[in-house]
């Protein structure tokens, strides 16, 4: 108990620190608001079915780069020391990091879904069913960002590394193009993407169906790719926090 | 009976690929004292430190810190222990009162404890008007003097400082001194405390250890430290005219080869031996066609006793000026 208000305070001050800074605030308006508008321009009648892999791609967006930039920038200001020295679990880190990392993409993501539903009349089909899809997803892919904030030392790394895989990712999760269409040669990768999941799930909330034939296995799956970026982050932060 | 152990360290060892950066280290530090422990630069101080607080594993060796082994129990440790590390590192963007709150919450403190205990250390660090200034804004000094305050924002048992007044200009050093000295004789606060400024290990420790290499040389009081070399004297010699480099190459001179520091010659040697090297001096003097304007003599200080022990383990090297 005592370490989780510890991992809680680390996740406020983040959330003061860096997330509530006018550049962050601005980002997290400026990039789902344009694609808000590019993808209704584009074709007024079919904006909604890709609607769920804009919001995942949104999601997986600001929460990855804040908790990897995040932790490098404190890595390079040597206050990220000042974590290592005090009576914390290095999971109490991960789990604070986590959080605030997590709490950045929902609220992101939430403005999207917020201006779909107000200025174009999305309305969610399972609304239980989407929210927990950005709840997974949000930290699944905080977690993504922490491991990366450890295998490099600069910030500009950070942001390297974290493209070199979420491009690929965009494109082989259904995020543009639905699952289903997806080219035969494509659709097992896209199994093993966390981020088509998470599509899935997303779109399950929106629309009450999806490409797959039940619910249950994007849940799980997510689940299953949330505990291993979880044991994935408590290994790098073991063999690299310190260094 | 004395005071208790509360840092005992035996047979520590460290490597860094084929570097030893520590090797069979033993020391203990007693509850209350201030401990200085001494080196140049790349001794193995911040290894030992970095240990001690968690942030590094050991090859070897024991640590044990109030009973525990910090590789065991981390957590717990940690709790006990305040680190000034040789930067100050705390956050940047968050006011001075909020970093002692935020570092208040990482250690557990409830809000009212924490909130007091900021304002109290403020004070007594004479921050008090600078509560809503951010950290960053802060000049050096004050910098310092905030991180100190940080490290005992939880009323840690032991507080390492890592080389504290590094970088700071002398009355800002000085004042740091004298706090150092009152956390440690009001708060009964153990001080671990690196440096290689060995007046500040003479005027604030009262035990030292010296590291070199990675190897512990020579530990006790600073005045047994200094009885080491009791009867070593140091001149400094200051001539009105450029003198060739060698000129002390000649039959008669006595002692380490002297050398120049800023514009004098330091020389050093044994007490019994003084008259022969003031004739010396006089001879050479003469002989170059300058004359000496300025002579300083002195007994062996610390620094004198460090320096020399560190010869010791070094005989076919020149001091560095």
């Amino acid at each position: 108990m005592r370490q989780w208000r510890r991992a809680l305070a680390i996740s406020r001050k983040d959330i003061v620190s860096y997330y509530g800074k006018p550049p962050l605030i601005t980002w997290g308006l400026m990039f789902p608001g344009v694609l808000l508008l590019s993808i209704y321009l584009k074709d007024p009648g079919t904006y909604l079915q890709v609607s769920p892999g804009i919001v995942a791609m949104t999601l997986l967006f600001a929460s990855t780069s804040m908790s990897a930039i995040v932790i490098t920038f404190e890595k390079r200001a040597g206050t990220f020391r000042r974590l290592l020295l005090a009576p914390l679990h290095l999971d109490t880190i991960i789990a604070g990091k986590t959080l605030s990392a997590a709490a950045y993409g929902l609220a992101t993501t939430l403005i999207l879904v917020l201006a779909l539903a107000f200025l174009l009349g999305l309305r969610l089909s399972v609304p239980g069913l989407f929210a927990l899809g950005l709840l997974l997803g949000a930290v699944l892919f905080a977690l993504m960002g922490l491991v990366a904030s450890m295998v490099v030392k600069e910030v500009f790394e950070a942001m390297t590394l974290m493209n070199f895989f979420r491009f690929p990712l965009l494109f082989i999760s259904g995020v543009f193009m639905p699952w289903a269409k997806l080219p035969a040669w494509l659709k097992p990768l896209a199994w093993l993407s966390p981020l088509t999941h998470i599509v899935e799930l997303l779109e399950y909330g929106l629309t009450g169906r999806s490409h797959f034939p039940s619910p249950w296995l994007p849940l799980g799956a997510s689940l299953g790719f949330l505990v291993l970026a979880a044991w994935a982050a408590h290994v790098t932060f073991q063999r690299r926090a310190y260094l | 009976m004395g005071p208790a152990n509360i840092i005992e360290v035996a047979g520590l060892s460290k490597s860094f690929g084929s570097l030893k950066a520590l090797h069979n280290v033993s020391f203990v530090v007693r509850q209350g004292e201030i401990f200085g422990y001494l080196g140049p630069n790349g001794a193995g101080k911040t290894t030992t430190i970095k240990i001690l607080c968690g942030l590094l594993p050991r090859d070897g060796g024991t640590v044990r810190i109030g009973g525990v082994d910090i590789a065991e129990d981390p957590v717990a440790v940690k709790q006990r222990l305040g680190v000034v590390p040789d930067d100050s590192n705390l956050y940047p963007e968050l006011t001075c009162f909020r970093n002692l709150d935020y570092l208040g919450e990482l250690y557990g403190l409830s809000r009212a404890a924490r909130r007091a205990r900021a304002s109290e250390l403020l004070g007594i660090f004479d921050l008090t008007d600078k509560t809503a200034t951010p950290f960053g804004a802060l000049s050096r000094g004050l910098k310092r003097r905030l991180t100190i305050a940080a490290a005992l924002v939880h009323a840690p048992e032991i507080l390492f400082l890592d080389e504290p007044t590094t970088g700071l200009d002398v009355p800002s050093a000085k004042a740091l001194r004298a706090l150092i000295q009152r956390i440690n004789r009001q708060d009964k606060v153990t001080v671990f405390l690196t440096t290689h400024n060995l007046f500040e290990a003479e005027d604030l420790c009262q035990y030292v250890q010296i590291i070199h290499q990675g190897q512990a040389l020579a530990a006790g009081t600073a005045q047994a430290i200094r009885q080491r070399v009791t009867g070593r004297k140091t001149l400094e010699v200051t001539f009105d005219g450029p003198v060739p480099d060698d000129w002390w190459q000649a039959p008669g001179y006595r002692g380490r080869p002297p050398v120049p520091v800023n514009g004098r010659w330091r020389l050093e040697t044994a007490g019994q031996e003084l008259h022969q090297v003031l004739t010396f001096l006089l001879a050479r003097a003469a002989a170059a066609g300058v004359k000496i304007i300025d002579l300083e003599a002195g007994g062996a200080n610390l620094e004198e006793a460090f320096l020399a022990i560190l010869q010791e383990q070094r005989p076919g090297q020149e001091e560095n000026p």
